[in-house]
């Protein structure tokens, strides 16, 4: 068990490290937040029932320690700083729910698909289909009213 | 939209550090440990008045009217457990006594007086004869006791050997020629 947390560690961790940067909002934080979660999974790796599979309930840690890391943080991003300096384009992240942004993150960064975003989630495969078209419209308009 | 979530968080490259993984996953043990040692000492500083308590509401003990400045015992060497405590009686010519952690009281001195104590067998006696005993089980087996006298208090205790308490049909005490100094039959 030890040796597949570690393979998948290794494997995985750019992914792991950006869904986490971009959810904790903070690229140190979401670094730490994945050493962190997969210390907890080390340490939890026995009350894995295998009901799904490891990568996910990997990912079900990483979300929440990148949640605590950026609920913990005392000062907060700016998203739209970045743009007012032309570096980089504008993207109203705030008009996301909290859970759409885990599942665009998910899904973009991570490639996940909608069952192994679900199980990281805790939620329905139907609810992830869902939201993340919702997210998607949301961003389209978004962009759409944004002027260049 | 792909390409503004590419630059929103860009790819963050790196080996990572497995070792610190497992570091941190060490330090909730560390924990664990030191909360277990705090336990303990928590738990010897409780001890004593634990059992203080315990032991004023649990079963005899050698009486208040003990001489405990000189307390005499027997003890069961299997086990390392006290089975006998007897003391002088203060302000009498008698013996207090504690046998088993089951029987305890003060007896006044009687020169050929006799006591035993069922279940298990355990008694004691003034008469200063005695040296030896013996007993029969109920399936007719011959036990020998342990046969105890303390100068000091001028009495002798008995007692089975063993941790098992056994039913015992009869018991004899005998003299340093073998002779019959008492004899006693239990009903059960």
């Amino acid at each position: 068990m030890l040796e597949e947390l570690e393979t998948l560690y290794r494997s995985r961790l750019p992914e792991f490290r950006r869904v986490a940067t971009a959810i904790a909002g903070d690229r140190e934080l979401g670094c730490d937040a994945v050493q962190e979660a997969f210390a907890r999974a080390v340490r939890k790796r026995r009350s894995f029932r295998g009901r799904g599979t490891l990568e996910a309930w990997v990912w079900q840690i990483v979300v929440n320690a990148a949640r605590d890391a950026r609920r913990g943080r005392l000062v907060f991003a700016e998203p739209h700083d970045a743009a007012a300096n032309g570096h980089a384009p504008v993207l109203p992240l705030d008009l996301l729910t909290e859970r759409q942004r885990e599942i665009v993150f998910l899904h973009y960064y991570a490639d996940l698909d909608y069952a192994a975003i679900a199980a990281a989630l805790a939620i329905s495969r139907g609810t992830v289909g869902a939201t993340l078209n919702a997210a998607r419209r949301t961003l389209r308009q978004a962009i759409e009213e944004v002027p260049t | 939209m792909n390409e503004w979530l590419e630059e929103l968080v860009p790819p963050i490259r790196g080996d990572g550090d497995w070792d610190d993984v497992l570091r941190r996953a060490r330090l909730p043990a560390r924990r664990r440990l030191v909360f277990a040692v705090a336990l303990c000492v928590a738990a010897l500083a409780v001890a004593p008045a634990l059992g203080v308590l315990l032991t004023r509401d649990g079963g005899p003990r050698l009486p208040r009217e003990a001489d405990r400045s000189n307390v005499v015992v027997i003890v069961q060497p299997a086990t390392g457990r006290v089975v006998v405590q007897a003391a002088r009686w203060k302000g009498h010519d008698g013996i207090c006594y504690l046998v088993l952690l089951t029987r305890a009281g003060c007896a006044p001195r009687s020169a050929r007086k006799t006591v035993v104590l069922t279940p298990p067998l355990a008694g004691y006696t003034f008469d200063r004869r005695v040296v030896s005993g013996a007993a029969v089980s109920l399936a007719g087996k011959h036990v020998p006791l342990v046969v105890r006298r303390f100068e000091k208090l001028d009495v002798t205790f008995f007692l089975t050997r063993g941790r098992m308490p056994r039913f015992l049909r009869e018991a004899t005490l005998f003299d340093a020629n073998g002779k019959v100094v008492a004899h006693f039959t239990f009903k059960h």
